[in-house]
C-alpha cells in the first residue's frame, strides 16, 4: 500500500519532482558531458597518434639530414624508431588549393591510416591523400594530381585516401585557427618519387620515437652526431599540443560550470524536500499514531529522493551522451577541427564515484528533511508544520518602513521569512545571469579578437609565402616590387621554451601591431617586444637572452616593450634591429595589397595565400563558438525557468492562503499577481546586480584558460549587458506571470476551511 | 426594507458525471439591519448559500439581489469590487494575514475601500489598542477573532456574513466575541448573517432560517430575541 501511496504523492507534487529531476539531469548532463569531452577528446586522439606512430620528438635542419645523421640517431639507445622526414606546403597546380606534403623515409615513424584504396608502398609513385580534402575537393581514387614545389612539379595518380597523426590539425600555417579542407589538406608520397623528382634526398625533418627525456635525447644526439640540434617536443607540436589545450579547455568547463549547475540541483533538492515533507507532516504523523515504525516512514519518504535521485541521473546521463557527442563524434563539432578516424565516447573514471556520491547525497537530504518531521511523540507528529513566527527584522527599525505600503511589508516580510526559498531564487537569477554574460561575453570577445585579426593586424591582400631556398635579396626585391612588408620566422630557445622569433619590416603598415590596450603601435628599433603570454618573464628595459633554433650561438637584446600576439608565442623585432645585432634569418612571407593574380609566379614563391581565405578559416570556428552559446543560453533559460517556477510554485503554495484571504476581501486578481510578481522582480534586481559581476569573473578565469592558445582580452559589448538583462527579466517576469496565473484559480472556499 | 433577495437560486457542483446539488431552488429576503442566523447540520448547504452572498461563488441558477444589485451574473473583478465594497467577512479560522501586524492587517482594507474607516479606531474599539504592533502569531485566539472583526468592519460594508465565528474559541471566550460581534454591528447599523450549527445562537437572533438538502427547511422570526446574557451556554 505504502509503495501505492509513493507513486500517488509524486503525482500531487508533479511539478516539484519534475523541476527537481530535470535540475539534476542538467547538472549530472553538463558534468558528464563536458568531462566526456576532453577524456574522449585524449583518449581516441592518443589512440590515433599510436596508431600512426606519431612522432615524440622532431629536430629539424634547413639544408636536411645526411644517411649518417639518421644511422647515428637509429642506433641511440632509447630511441625506438627515427626517420628522416620531408614535411613542407605545396601548391596544386592551376589552383589557390595548396597541401603539406609528407614523406617518411623509414615508414615507421609518421606513417598513416589509410581509409580507403591502397595500403602504402615503397615502390608506387601514388599519392596518399587527406580523405578530408579529397571529399571537399571532390577527388576520387585514380584522379591525377599536380604538385609544385619551388618550380618542379610532382604527379602521381590518388593511390589511396587517408588520415595521419602528423596532420590530425590540419592547416597550413599557425596562422590559420581551423582547418579549412577545401582550401588546404595533406598528402604523402614515397621517398621514391620525392628523389625522383628532387634529384636527390632532401629530408630537413628528423622524427622520433623515444621514450627518452628532451635533454638527455639532445645530448645522445650531439654525440652521435657531433652537432647540436635543439630537440622540438610534441608538446610543441601543433597536432599534440592542440589536442591538449582543448582537453585542457574541456576540463576548465567539466569542472567550472557543473559545480554551478550541480550547486543548484542540490540547493533546489534541499529547499523543494523541505516543503515537501512540511505538506506531508500531518500524514507522516497519521503514519506514525497508524503504528507504522519510525525507520519504515524513514525509508519511504527517503525513498523519493532516492527515487527523484536515480531518475535523474539516468535522464543526466543521457543528456551528457547527447552533448558530449555534439562535440565528440564524426559530425559534431570537433571534426572540424580534428581529423579523427574513430569518434569514441570515454567516460573518465571519477564521473561514477561522482554520481553514486551526488545520489547518497540527494538520499540523505530527504532522509533528513523527513527525520526532522518525525522527531517527539506521535501527537507532535501530527500537528501541521508551522514556520516559523514572524518577528521584527532590523529593516523596521528603519524610519521609513511604516510609510511602506503593505504590500512591500508583506513581500519583504515573506523573503525573510523563508530565507532558503529566497536565496535559493537569487541563485538560480545568478547562476541565469552569469551564463547569460558567460556566453554572450565569450562571442564578443572572440569577435573583437577577429576584428583586431582582420582590421588592424592584417592590413593586406594577399600573403606570398616564400621559398625555402630563397635568398633573402630576391625576396626583398620582390618585397619592394610588390609594395609589400615582410616577415622572417624562426624557432628559437627562450626560458627552456619554443617559441618564434618574429622579425618585420614593416613600414608599409600591410602588418600592424597592438598594445596590451588594443591600440595599434609602432615597432622601434631598440629592442624586442615580447608577446603578454611571455609578459611575465621580463620588465621593459631588462636584457633577455636566447638562441635560435639548432645554433649555440645566443643573443643578448634589451626588452623594448610588449605587444600582443593573437596567435603565436613570439619575440619581435624590426629588420633594423635585427640587422643591428647581427642575427641571421630568412625572409618567409611577404604581405601585400596585389591580388593573387597579380604576382608574377617565380622560384622564390612557393604559395599565394588570400588574406580572406585565412579569415573564412575562422568562420567554421565562429560556428563551432556560435553552437555553444546558444546551449549556454538555452541551458540559462531553462535554468532560470525551472529554479523560479519551482519556487515560485512553492511560495504561492505557501501563501495560498493568504492570497485567498486577499481575495475574500476583495483584492482583485490583478492585483495579487502583482504583489506576487513585485516579490519576484526584486529578487531578480538583487539576483542581476550580482549576477553581472560573478558571470564577467568567470568569463575571465575562461579567457585565462584559453590564454595559452591565443592572446584574447575581456570585451563585452553593451549588447551583452542588455540582451542578458532583459532575457533574465523576461525569465522572472514570465515565471512570474505564470505563478499568479495559478491565482485565478484559487477557490477561495476551499482555501479557507480549516486550518491547513 | 429588503436588502438581501434570494429568488429560486440553485446551486449544483459538478464533477464528471457526478452532480451535486448544493442549493435546490431557494427563496428568500432579509431586512436591512437584522441578525440572521442560518442553521443546519454539516452538508445542508448553508455555508455554500453565506459563500453565495458573500460573492465567493456564484449560482447556477435564479438570481441574487443584494443591495437592489444582482451579483449573481457579475464578472471576477465585479465580485471583488463587491467583496470590497457590501460584504465584509468573519470566519472560523480568522485568516489573518500572518507576516502583517495587527494594524497592517485592518490598514489592508484602506487598499481597496473607498470609505474605509479609520483602523486604529476599529482596532481601540475591539479593545486591542496596545496590541497594535503585535504579529497575530503573538495573539490568543479569541484576539485575533477580534481582529478579524476590525477587519471586516473597517471595509464599512453593507452586510457583516459570519462562518462559525465561535467554532475555534472555548465557549467563555466564544460569547465574548460574539457579544462584541453583535453589539459592533448594532452601533454601525450592519446586517449580520452567522452561519452555525450552535442552536444557542440561534436564541439570539431576529431572523433564524433552517437549512437541509440544500432547500430552505423553516424561516421564522423571532419578535423577541434572547440578549447574549439571557442564554444558557
Amino acid at each position: 500500500m505504502l509503495i501505492r501511496k509513493l507513486f500517488r504523492t509524486a503525482w500531487n507534487y508533479k511539478s516539484q519532482f519534475i523541476s527537481m529531476v530535470i535540475m539534476i539531469a542538467i547538472g549530472v548532463g553538463i558534468f558528464l558531458g563536458f568531462n566526456m569531452e576532453w577524456k574522449s577528446l585524449e583518449h581516441d586522439a592518443i589512440t590515433f597518434l599510436e596508431e600512426t606512430n606519431y612522432a615524440d620528438f622532431r629536430i629539424y635542419s634547413e639544408s636536411g639530414f645526411t644517411e649518417d645523421d639518421i644511422k647515428a640517431i637509429q642506433d641511440i639507445d632509447g630511441v625506438d624508431a627515427a626517420t628522416r622526414y620531408f614535411n613542407i606546403n605545396v601548391g596544386i597546380k592551376d589552383t589557390k588549393k595548396s597541401v603539406a606534403l609528407n614523406v617518411s623515409e623509414n615508414y615507421t615513424v609518421s606513417t598513416m591510416l589509410v581509409m580507403d584504396g591502397a595500403q602504402y608502398d615503397e615502390s608506387s609513385d601514388g599519392i596518399w591523400l587527406s580523405d578530408k580534402f579529397a571529399d571537399a575537393n571532390d577527388i576520387k581514387i585514380g584522379d591525377e594530381l599536380t604538385f609544385t614545389y619551388t618550380g618542379a612539379e610532382i604527379s602521381g595518380k590518388v593511390a589511396g585516401l587517408v588520415k595521419s597523426g602528423e596532420n590530425l590539425i590540419c592547416v597550413a600555417d599557425e596562422n590559420q585557427l581551423m582547418p579549412d579542407y577545401e582550401a588546404f589538406g595533406f598528402a604523402y608520397v614515397t621517398p621514391k618519387t620525392l628523389e625522383k623528382v628532387l634529384g636527390m634526398a632532401f629530408y630537413p625533418q628528423i622524427n622520433i620515437i623515444s621514450d627518452m627525456g628532451k635533454a638527455d635525447l639532445e645530448e645522445e644526439i650531439k654525440d652521435a652526431t657531433g652537432t647540436t640540434f635543439l630537440v622540438t617536443t610534441k608538446d610543441e607540436h601543433y597536432s599534440y599540443a592542440g589536442v591538449m589545450s582543448e582537453a585542457e579547455e574541456g576540463k576548465t568547463m567539466g569542472s567550472i560550470l557543473p559545480v554551478l549547475f550541480l550547486a543548484i540541483a542540490i540547493l533546489t533538492m534541499v529547499t523543494t524536500m523541505h516543503r515537501i515533507s512540511a505538506n506531508e507532516k500531518v500524514q507522516i504523523g497519521t503514519l506514525k499514531a497508524l503504528g507504522f515504525r519510525d525507520r519504515k516512514i524513514l525509508m519511504h519518504y527517503t525513498s523519493y529522493g532516492l527515487m527523484i535521485g536515480l531518475i535523474g541521473l539516468v535522464l543526466g546521463v543521457v543528456l551528457g551522451y547527447i552533448v558530449a557527442s555534439l562535440i565528440i563524434s564524426p559530425n559534431g563539432m570537433m571534426s572540424t577541427y580534428l581529423d579523427l578516424p574513430g569518434w569514441d565516447l570515454v567516460m573518465p573514471g571519477f564521473c561514477i564515484p561522482v554520481m553514486a556520491v551526488m545520489l547518497v547525497f540527494l538520499t540523505l537530504i530527504s532522509f533528513l528533511s523527513v527525520k526532522k518531521m518525525l522527531k517527539g511523540t506521535a501527537a507532535d507528529a501530527l500537528r501541521p508544520y508551522t514556520p516559523k513566527a514572524m518577528k521584527k527584522s532590523i529593516i523596521e527599525k528603519l524610519p521609513f518602513w511604516n510609510k511602506l505600503p503593505f504590500g512591500t511589508k508583506w513581500n519583504i516580510r515573506d523573503i525573510l521569512r523563508h530565507k532558503s526559498r529566497s536565496a535559493m531564487t537569487l541563485v538560480g537569477v545568478i547562476g541565469c545571469t552569469v551564463l547569460l554574460v558567460g556566453g554572450l561575453g565569450m562571442k564578443d570577445t572572440m569577435e573583437s579578437f577577429l576584428g583586431m585579426l582582420d582590421n588592424d593586424i592584417s592590413n593586406y591582400t594577399t600573403k606570398v609565402i616564400l621559398s625555402e631556398s630563397a635568398a633573402n635579396e630576391d625576396s626583398i626585391a620582390l618585397a619592394n616590387k610588390v609594395n609589400g612588408d615582410w616577415q622572417a620566422s624562426s624557432g628559437i630557445s627562450y626560458e627552456g621554451k619554443t617559441i618564434t622569433l618574429d622579425i618585420y619590416s614593416a613600414d608599409g603598415g600591410k602588418v600592424g601591431f597592438l598594445t596590451e590596450e588594443n591600440e595599434l603601435m609602432n615597432l622601434t628599433d631598440d629592442g624586442v617586444y615580447l608577446c603578454l603570454r611571455l609578459k611575465d618573464t621580463a620588465k621593459i628595459g631588462d636584457t633577455i637572452e636566447f638562441s635560435p633554433y639548432g645554433s649555440e650561438e645566443t643573443y643578448k637584446v634589451k626588452v623594448a616593450g610588449y605587444t600582443r600576439s593573437l596567435v603565436s608565442e613570439c619575440i619581435v623585432m624590426t629588420d633594423t634591429y635585427a640587422d643591428s645585432i647581427g642575427i641571421e634569418y630568412h625572409i618567409g612571407s611577404i604581405y601585400t595589397d596585389k591580388a593573387s593574380e597579380d604576382i608574377e609566379n617565380s622560384a622564390i614563391i612557393s604559395g599565394k595565400q588570400d588574406k580572406d581565405t585565412i579569415m573564412d578559416s575562422y568562420d567554421t570556428f565562429m560556428e563551432i563558438m556560435n553552437v555553444m552559446i546558444v546551449v549556454l543560453v538555452v541551458a540559462a533559460v531553462v535554468l532560470g525557468i525551472v529554479v523560479l517556477y519551482n519556487l515560485g510554485v512553492m511560495s504561492y503554495v505557501e501563501r495560498h492562503r493568504e492570497l485567498a484571504t486577499l481575495k475574500v476581501l476583495g483584492f482583485r486578481d490583478k492585483h495579487i499577481g502583482k504583489l506576487l510578481i513585485s516579490q519576484n522582480i526584486w529578487l531578480t534586481v538583487i539576483g542581476v546586480l550580482l549576477g553581472i559581476p560573478a558571470g564577467v569573473g568567470v568569463l575571465n578565469v575562461l579567457i585565462t584558460a584559453l590564454v595559452s592558445e591565443y592572446e584574447l582580452s575581456l570585451t563585452l559589448g553593451i549588447l551583452t549587458y542588455v540582451v542578458s538583462i532583459a532575457l533574465t527579466f523576461g525569465v522572472s517576469l514570465l515565471v512570474g506571470l505564470m505563478v499568479s496565473r495559478k491565482n485565478k484559480k484559487i477557490d477561495m472556499v476551499e482555501a479557507l476551511k480549516g486550518v491547513e | 426594507m429588503s436588502i438581501v433577495e434570494f429568488k429560486d437560486v440553485t446551486r449544483v457542483y459538478t464533477s464528471g458525471d457526478h452532480e451535486l446539488r448544493a442549493l435546490d431552488g431557494v427563496s428568500f429576503t432579509l431586512d436591512e439591519g437584522k441578525f440572521v442566523v442560518i442553521l443546519g447540520p454539516s452538508g445542508a448547504g448553508k455555508s455554500t448559500l453565506l459563500n453565495m452572498l458573500g460573492g465567493l461563488d456564484s449560482p447556477t441558477g435564479g438570481q441574487i439581489i443584494v443591495n437592489g444589485k444582482d451579483i449573481s451574473t457579475l464578472s471576477n473583478n465585479e465580485l471583488a469590487d463587491y467583496r470590497a465594497s457590501t460584504v465584509g467577512f468573519v470566519f472560523q479560522f480568522y485568516n489573518l494575514i500572518p507576516t502583517l501586524t495587527v494594524y497592517e492587517n485592518v490598514a489592508l482594507v484602506k487598499d481597496i475601500s473607498k470609505d474605509a474607516i479609520d483602523p486604529k479606531k476599529m482596532i481601540a474599539e475591539v479593545g486591542l489598542a496596545d496590541h497594535l504592533h503585535n504579529f497575530p502569531s503573538e495573539l490568543s485566539g479569541g484576539e485575533q477573532q477580534r481582529v478579524s472583526i476590525a477587519r471586516a468592519l473597517a471595509k464599512n460594508p453593507k452586510i457583516l456574513l459570519c462562518d462559525e465565528p465561535t467554532g475555534a474559541l472555548d465557549s467563555e471566550t466564544g460569547v465574548l466575541v460574539l457579544k462584541l460581534l453583535l453589539s459592533m454591528a448594532k452601533n454601525y447599523g450592519k446586517t449580520i448573517v452567522v452561519v452555525t450549527h450552535n442552536q444557542n445562537i440561534a436564541k439570539m437572533a431576529d431572523v433564524v432560517i433552517r437549512v437541509k438538502n440544500g432547500k430552505i427547511k423553516s424561516y421564522e422570526e423571532q419578535t423577541a430575541p434572547m440578549s447574549a446574557d439571557e442564554v444558557e451556554w
